[in-house]
């Protein structure tokens, strides 16, 4: 490439007239180019090309070409390409003895003996372990900690641990397995979630004091902001829709493995494909009862996470007990089936979903109520209950907001976190309210979410603090792309197409462990020595999503170096920073954060050893590729390496540490952190569906999925990232589904008879990606694994009402289902062939014309507010006439918040409200 | 213990190296080549057929090698991600499945390359269509396939144009770079 000679000189540097640099000794004396700076990716604010349509951000003088928004292919993909990437079970130390666990074959059950003699007997038999060697309880949570690592007087649910065994070879252990004698008393278990809400004999936890009745409920919540009552009265269209969601599980085609290695001078390590490493090293120290400086937990690599490798799992204490014991590594992996019985999934839920609109084409309310089925264990459950409330109180301004939510223990497999945790079935239900609305309204559905978007820079009624929002170009991109108006309501029976938005938190602003709120949420790590490559130590848990080389990628583009010349040190706690794992959607966010923070500081003694050796002013220093020059007049300049070794003098190597952590926000009542994130991403979908009348089968064609990520820092690992949250929600909405009998039976625990797309069923996916740069997000990024999931589900259910005219309450959408509905609708209108159908069709009222000024009018205010630093605060209500620069609540007795539901309520209850009908024990006086 | 079914003599070409090993005579292919080959590049995503992470090669058609006993395969060639390499030079497939985002967690991946790579050696230039079908037994929850289509068809282009990849071991980036306007590279 050569450089073109420009008057505007910002864009490269000269070097002086036959003054080539000398090759440095060590410097592998390739005489390699340093590549011009391109204006093209340096900024308008830096003097750059680059428009900014968004404003600057206060990253731009960082940039310096490098690294930063080019598709990137992942710094570990050699390893994942050659085989070389070794992931739980691919761990293979010397000596090692394979572990294998009894698992209960009852729901629920008292364990009276274990008879582990005949195991012990068999030869080849090392150790045996049972709940009698570990009575800690632990859990993901510190407030719900209710698992042991193997049954301690009960069982909970058919694949509850029981006891583990290690032996020279599996087939051994399987044996031994058999050999065990365990004798239990069935006890009545429950399958059915709205059974958890009764009081019950044997409750499947006791939680003392805090024991909700005598019943089976984990969590409840309950939520009013705003005028709840008087909302209905102003509606002229309401939305009601009982759902009922099928559980799911991640799937991911790595079963959870672990190998556990306590060395000679008595610490353990576990080797384990952990999404959260660091709650994995507490409750290890809590149940072997030793330090966690004792413990250096190892990520593998991870097959796959999505939630599913987030919590400490009783299998990992398993392995670290039996190693104990026997004195030598033992490794587990489990079966297939055996990943279903620790699933962790999403909850199935209840969702009762109400949404009122008024005559201005106005979210004048929403009344959400949510019954998820937690399984057996809290898990992450807590926060679930809070998120299938709040998590969506935006992206709409909305006038009211009523949620009661409640988590039951059942006796099955424990749900937990899954990728768009806790908001994918009640968005789904809100979009598909949206769809009702408009038809109710006869207003196109774009029309009617863009006229009732919040603006940047705002606060949801919940008191979220908003800061960029993409969700208005994300509508018009998929709406123009997917050629919508010639389409939607104008299709033949049979083809539908139909619009979801999404809304997700970008990492959650409240650690799970640490409180108060003082610590970093991230940190990182930088050494830098002679050889100039610079060594990254962080503990953000790389799980296919990209994290390692986002990290990579920030520290490259501060330093001005190529990528090649960054490592990740991401595996051990023993020497990474400690950091709070792979969930939430926190590690762009957070991570590059930190890192970015952390490489700023070598940047300073870099700049500053440039002054030295040049004589140059500081602040007309930048850094381009591998070279350090003045702006004013490029040919001024150090290589990188000579400023580094300048830096060096007197010191050795460079080191830095940089740490990210939230800002103090959101508002006191209780639950108000749940959900609270610094920032938000955003997302539309279109999705043309195919259903074949005759035979129920339903098929998505095409998507177009635009998604609001802030700043694409790697465009490929974010189209990848939105086409498969495309992949995982087609799957819930089309065909997965964790099916139980009524006996608790779980009929499908393996991949044949639980169907994840193939090929063949995945449609073309245009991923669309909008930048909306936020001016907190790393260089201006936003998450963009979860938040790309949410709008897939009810963009499939919308374009299948486009198709044919029937709404599902259920998912996911079988045949079978879609059958059902195709034969109810036929009855009901006293149609005797399907294909005689009428398909929804579409006239415009005169509504259309207000919400499309509407949505105009706020296209420019969005503008200003987007541009303009001085900008008044924005709140929630607005746009029903309240001050939008004061919290409705503090003007308006009738906007106080409510976290206990009133007598009145409890009088009828929806299902959810009525675990509010139990006192827990401490307040009933008899605990 | 289970009843021994003793051991009996086992050689196969694996990845182009002549193997003998002894193994019980009811073992299954993908253990013997995980456990004893050596080969972990070989996964097991589901011990029962229905993942595709545990295809090999024998002599160059795929197979779910968790399906198949080691007998069947003695004394053919066999070959598992670890050898589509050359030397340091990575199989056009796995170039860009690096480069085109064909690998997230990776997991899936050594099951789609020799499937792709059997594809590609039998016909270099495919259409959609039999790319899909030839990777229909693999199963990704990463990638959603397209990007591992995208990547099919970049190999495929590399294939027919001639192009080559490099060395993975050629020297990487010079930290003291000097900078000429012709020679900017
Ligand atoms: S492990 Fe062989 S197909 Fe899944
Ligand atoms: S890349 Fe993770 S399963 Fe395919």
């Amino acid at each position: 490439m050569s450089v073109e000679k420009k008057d505007d000189e910002m864009v490269g540097y000269r070097q002086q007239p036959g003054k080539l640099p000398f090759s440095k000794p060590g410097s592998g004396g390739k005489n390699q180019f340093s590549k011009p700076t391109d204006a093209s990716i340096i900024p308008e604010s830096q003097g750059g090309s680059k428009k900014q349509p968004w404003g600057p951000h206060p990253h731009d003088e960082l940039v310096s070409g490098q690294a930063i928004g080019k598709p990137t292919a992942m710094v570990d993909s050699r390893w994942k390409v050659t085989g070389q990437a070794h992931y739980g079970d691919d761990v293979r130390l010397a000596g090692e003895l394979i572990g294998r666990i009894v698992r209960s074959p009852h729901h629920y059950a008292r364990v009276l003996s274990i008879d582990v003699t005949k195991a012990l007997e068999l030869p080849g038999v090392i150790a045996v372990a049972t709940g009698a060697d570990a009575a800690n309880k632990f859990g993901v949570l510190p407030v719900t900690k209710d698992e042991h690592a193997m049954a301690v007087e009960k069982v909970r649910h058919a694949g509850d641990l029981v006891a583990c065994v290690a032996a020279e070879t599996e087939a051994t252990a399987r044996e031994a397995e058999r050999l065990i004698e365990v004798e239990y008393e069935i006890l009545d278990s429950i399958h059915d979630m709205r059974d958890g809400l009764e009081d019950s004999q044997t409750p499947i936890h006791d939680r003392g004091k805090y024991h909700i009745g005598e019943s089976n409920i984990q969590k409840r919540v309950f939520q009013e902001f705003g005028d709840v009552a008087g909302m209905s009265q102003a509606a002229v269209a309401s939305h009601k829709q009982n759902w009922l969601f099928a559980g799911v599980n991640h799937a991911a085609t790595e079963p959870h493995a672990v190998v556990a290695h306590w060395d000679p001078s008595g610490r353990l390590t576990l080797y384990t494909p952990q999404q959260v490493p660091h709650y994995l090293h507490r409750a290890l120290a809590d149940v072997l009862e030793i330090p966690m400086h004792q413990i250096n937990v190892h990520r593998t690599f991870v097959g796959g996470g999505f939630g599913g490798k987030s919590d400490p799992f009783p299998h990992e204490m398993c392995a670290a007990i039996l190693a104990r014991k026997a004195g030598r590594p033992v490794r587990i992996c489990l079966d297939r089936e055996e990943v279903y019985w620790i699933n962790r999934g999403r909850h199935p839920s209840r969702i009762e979903m109400n949404l009122h609109a008024d005559s201005e084409g106005r979210i004048c309310g929403i009344e959400t109520d949510a019954l998820i089925d937690g399984g057996a264990f809290a898990s992450f459950g807590h926060v679930t209950t809070y998120y299938n409330g709040v998590l969506h109180t935006a992206p709409y301004e909305i006038g009211a907001f009523h949620y009661t939510g409640a988590r039951v223990w059942t006796n099955k497999p424990a749900s937990g976190a899954m990728r768009g945790h806790g908001a994918v079935n009640s968005r789904c239900a809100v979009e598909v309210g949206m769809d009702d609305l408009a038809e109710q309204l006869a207003v196109d559905p774009i029309t009617l979410r863009l006229a009732n978007l919040l603006p940047p820079h705002s606060a949801t009624i919940t008191g979220f603090r908003v800061t960029s929002i993409g969700m208005r170009e994300c509508l018009e991109r998929v709406r123009a792309a997917s050629g919508w108006d010639d389409k939607f309501r104008k299709m033949p029976l049979g083809k539908g197409i139909g619009i979801g938005c999404g809304f997700f938190i970008s990492g959650s602003a409240l650690p799970i462990h640490w409180d108060p709120n003082k610590f970093p949420h991230a940190t990182v790590h930088l050494k830098i020595d002679m050889d100039g490559g610079v060594t990254v130590h962080t503990g953000a848990a790389e799980i296919g999503q990209g994290s390692d080389t986002v990290i990579a990628q920030s520290v490259a583009e501060v330093l001005g170096l190529p990528l090649d010349m960054i490592r990740i040190k991401s595996r051990d706690t023993d020497t990474s920073p400690v950091d709070l794992g792979s969930y939430s959607s926190r590690v762009t966010f957070m991570n590059a954060n930190a890192a970015i923070s952390a490489a700023m500081g070598i940047r300073d003694e870099l700049l500053d050893a440039t002054v030295e050796i040049t004589g140059a002013e500081r602040n007309k220093l930048v850094i381009g590729d591998r070279r350090i020059f003045a702006k004013n007049d490029p040919a001024v300049g150090v290589s990188y390496l000579e400023a580094l070794h300048k830096a060096q003098e007197d010191r050795g190597a460079l080191v830095s540490s940089g740490a990210y952590r939230t800002p103090p926000m959101g508002r006191t009542h209780k639950g108000a952190a749940a959900g609270l994130a610094p920032a938000y991403s955003f997302s539309a979908y279109v999705a043309e569906v195919s259903v074949d009348i005759e035979t129920g089968q339903t098929k998505v064609d095409k998507v177009w999925a635009a998604h609001d990520c802030g700043k694409a820092l790697n465009p490929l690992a974010v189209k990848g990232q939105i086409i498969g949250s495309c992949h995982m929600g087609m799957g819930q909405v089309l065909s997965e589904e964790m099916r139980y009998l009524r006996s608790g039976h779980l009929m499908n625990p393996d991949l044949l008879d639980y169907k994840i797309p193939s090929v063949h069923e995945m449609p073309e996916v245009i991923p669309i990606i909008v930048e909306s740069n936020d001016l907190e997000g790393p260089f201006g990024a936003k998450e963009a694994g979860e938040g790309p999931l949410l709008p897939i589900l009810p963009a499939v259910c919308n374009a299948v009402y486009d198709a044919i005219g029937v709404r599902t309450s259920e998912l996911p959408i079988t045949p079978d289902r879609m059958y059902r509905m195709i034969e109810n609708r036929c009855r009901a209108e006293k149609v005797s062939d399907p294909l005689d159908l009428a398909s929804p069709r579409l006239e415009h009222s005169a509504l259309q014309d207000t919400l499309d000024a509407r949505s105009n009018a706020h296209t420019e205010r969005d503008i200003e507010r987007r541009l303009d630093d001085e900008r008044e605060p924005y709140h929630n209500g607005a746009l029903f006439g309240l001050d939008p620069t004061i919290p409705p609540d503090e003007v308006d007795p009738r906007w106080a918040v409510t976290v206990l539901p009133s007598d009145e309520y409890l009088t009828t209850p929806r299902l959810a409200g009525s675990a509010w009908k139990h006192t827990e024990r401490r307040h009933r006086g008899d605990a | 213990m289970l009843p021994a079914a003793g051991e009996v003599p086992w050689r196969a070409v694996v990845n182009g190296t002549e193997k003998e090993l002894a193994i019980e005579s009811n073992a299954i292919l993908l253990d013997v080549l995980r456990d004893k080959a050596g080969c972990l590049g070989a996964k097991r995503g589901c011990d029962m057929g229905t993942c595709g992470c545990c295809s090999v090669l024998i002599d160059g058609q795929p197979r779910l090698s968790c399906l198949t006993l080691a007998a069947e395969a003695d004394g053919r060639d066999i070959t598992t991600v670890e050898g589509l390499a050359d030397g340091h030079h990575l199989h056009p497939i796995q170039q860009t499945f690096a480069d085109y985002g064909g690998s997230q967690c990776g997991f899936c991946s050594p099951g789609f390359l020799v499937v792709i790579s059997a594809l590609l050696e039998e016909n270099p230039t495919p259409s959609d269509p039999e790319i899909k079908s030839a990777i229909e037994g693999n199963l990704c929850r990463c990638t959603g396939y397209q990007q591992i289509v995208d990547s099919v068809r970049a190999a495929s282009q590399i294939l027919t144009s001639g192009g080559s990849i490099e060395d993975s071991t050629a020297p990487k980036s010079d930290p003291h770079p000097g900078f000429s306007e012709e020679g900017a590279s």
